[in-house]
């Protein structure tokens, strides 16, 4: 995965297994909140790789993701911005 | 509507059962996700952009009471309290737990209803005409056909694997409504010397390389139906391609080789397959057909009562189709109200219209392939009473086959594969377009809108499609004019680079000058003036003064 990232800064997202739910990797594990999301750089990513793998080991989480964001943590892309923020329209 | 045999009853609670420990399996890690995805899949759970995604197969698109009633109370149960009904007939939820989808199966299986071949490569739920066996305009009630049809391609050993995923599609009629040419395989029924059989299409499809059905035989006599596709799946699983993806659809393959060369291959097999085991016989065919009778309908004089809101007429005009029997009408319940998006209902308005269906309308409802819902048989007398209690709940919109009525996919606020949203588009243009006036001044017009090259908001059959792309990383929409899917199915023009979302509306606006300014009387369709007036006009307009 790492290989196609382009950007300097990344949140580890995924899935809940059991639940589908959103969740972000923190200090604390994974958390619903992204504003608690670990902020890591491009020469980390590695090493979040393996944590990772073994999180869907323990099917904990499913479709693990690095999500692009600025130095600032703020989030770039419209996609991950939706994933994160929720619907944009009116249900 | 076809009922379950005991035999049917076994073998969807036996695949709960089975789906059930799969579940238990997966989240003690005993499968993979790599394991479990296809295993789910086969049951029609995906992992969408924010959460699992449930699509539960509404065989042809028809619905009791007692199922859209328990759809109502599955979506407020486990999942957010509405559900999306889909260009497929079909219905889905977003947000179902994954330890709660054994539940949700199970309780679908309680009135008759799974989610098998949902999903996969496999072949999909049969689609069909949402007038069926309702219009006089048919030449035979298409229904049991695709339930013939049904029972033959389920769990079918051989097709369960195939290269691509596999889409039928049957009419009855000589107006298409099912879009036949833009599926894997198309089925007209059709007369010739009296006698009944099917004009068979294939290679039709949309997605990011869009072909209209070729026809490959023009009658298949009736006890053949099965011999007949037998063969051309047969022909698809041996030729089709499984080292591209993107090549991979029975449309690149009838591209490919040519549609009489493919026909060759399948009158090959054909003869290997007919006259043998799938051939039907007259009384399994008029067993079937028995499960499709209508309803003890009385023909009769009945008047629609009199009344002075103008918002009732409008609702005649655009959403009541006179049924074949006299003294009643179908009634189309609009799902794309203001500010909603196309094709959703809450639990609360799937309660109500299974409650009015259970009164007005024997019980029955259909989905349509344009994400709206129809009460098949009301009696005129009870029109009014029953746009009444629609219109409590919002469901009166007067807008079927109006610009307001988008077909829309989900888009980026829902679907991991979008490029761009395209629910906030089509909010957008029922907002602009929301007077009944100015939409019916325009008048019927088919806007279709993607968010992404896969098609599933069929942008390349919309009259006006609306294509959403990533340009830099900004949502950008192209669009393409005269695509249709009825019989004289065409696929729309790129008019020019797209617009981002601000200038899109400005030129839709423009689009629709033109053709106001060209139409010959008011009976003069946007599709009919494109037809005759060609691309440049509309794209001289929006680009020269842009």
């Amino acid at each position: 995965m790492a290989k196609k990232l382009k950007g300097e800064f990344f949140f580890l997202s995924a899935n809940e297994l059991k639940s589908g739910k959103i969740v972000f990797y923190s200090k604390e594990g994974w958390i619903d909140d992204f504003k608690k999301a670990t902020k890591i750089s491009k020469e980390e990513i590695e090493s979040y790789e393996k944590i990772y793998q073994a999180e869907e080991t323990k099917c904990i989480i499913i479709s693990p993701t690095f999500i692009e964001v600025d130095k600032n943590g703020e989030i770039l892309k419209l996609r991950d911005k939706i994933r994160i923020n929720g619907l944009t329209i009116e249900i | 509507m076809y009922k379950y045999s005991q035999k049917d009853k076994t073998l969807i609670n036996e695949r709960v059962e089975q789906f059930k420990y799969q579940v238990q399996r997966r989240i003690e890690g005993k499968l993979s996700e790599e394991e479990f995805k296809p295993l789910r899949l086969m049951n029609g759970l995906y992992l969408q952009l924010h959460a699992y995604m449930l699509r539960v197969a509404i065989p042809y698109g028809e619905l009791s009471a007692l199922q859209m009633n328990k759809l109502a109370e599955i979506s407020k149960r486990y999942d957010r309290g509405y559900g999306h009904f889909t260009t497929r007939q079909n219905i889905q939820f977003n947000w179902p737990k994954l330890i709660d989808v054994p539940d949700i199966l199970s309780d679908l299986s309680s009135v008759e209803m799974h989610a098998i071949q949902t999903s996969g490569n496999c072949i999909r739920n049969i689609s069909t005409d949402h007038l069926a066996g309702l219009t006089s305009d048919e030449i035979e009630d298409p229904r049991p056909w695709c339930e013939i049809i049904r029972k033959w391609s389920t769990f079918h050993p051989e097709f369960s694997f195939l290269p691509r995923k596999f889409k039928i599609a049957v009419t009855g009629s000589s107006a298409d409504r099912a879009a036949i040419k833009f599926h894997d395989i198309g089925i007209k029924i059709v007369k010739k010397k009296q006698t009944t059989g099917f004009e068979i299409y294939v290679g039709g499809g949309q997605g990011r390389s869009p072909f209209i059905g070729k026809q490959i035989n023009d009658f298949v006599e009736k006890k053949n139906l099965l011999n007949y596709l037998e063969a051309i799946l047969t022909t698809y699983n041996q030729l089709g391609r499984r080292d591209n993806i993107y090549k991979a659809r029975i449309k690149i393959l009838v591209h490919e080789l040519g549609i009489e060369a493919f026909k060759k291959h399948v009158d090959e097999n054909f003869k290997i397959f007919r006259n043998k085991d799938l051939d039907l016989e007259d009384s399994f065919i008029n067993q079937t057909k028995e499960y499709f009778k209508l309803p003890n309908l009385k023909p009769s004089k009945e008047k629609i009562p009199f009344s002075k809101d103008i918002n009732f007429h409008n609702w005649l005009m655009r959403n009541s189709i006179s049924h074949k029997v006299n003294g009643y009408s179908i009634i189309l319940i609009s799902l794309k109200p203001r500010g909603k998006p196309p094709g959703d209902a809450s639990a609360e308005q799937m309660k109500i219209i299974s409650k009015i269906s259970e009164k007005f309308s024997f019980s029955e409802i259909r989905v349509t392939h344009e994400q709206n819902l129809v009460l098949p048989h009301v009696k005129n007398s009870n029109l009014l009473e029953v746009w009444s209690e629609l219109k409590k709940y919002n469901l009166a919109t007067p807008n079927l086959g109006l610009i307001t009525d988008t077909i829309c996919c989900p888009g980026m606020d829902y679907c991991s594969l979008a490029t761009a949203r395209s629910i906030p588009i089509s909010q957008k243009i029922t907002e602009y377009y929301q007077k009944f006036d100015k939409q019916n001044d325009i008048g019927n017009l088919k806007i279709k809108i993607s968010g992404c090259i896969n098609a599933c908001g069929h942008h390349h059959v919309g009259n006006i499609g609306i294509l959403g792309l990533d340009r830099n990383g900004k949502e950008s929409y192209q669009i393409t004019l005269g695509g249709s899917a009825n019989q004289n199915a065409s696929i729309g023009k790129i008019i020019g680079p797209s617009f981002p979302e601000d200038r899109l509306f400005n030129a839709i606006e423009k689009i629709l000058i033109v053709y106001k300014e060209n139409r010959k009387n008011s009976n003069e369709d946007f599709l009919s003036v494109f037809n005759r007036l060609g691309l440049e006009p509309f794209k001289k307009e929006v680009y020269d003064s842009t």
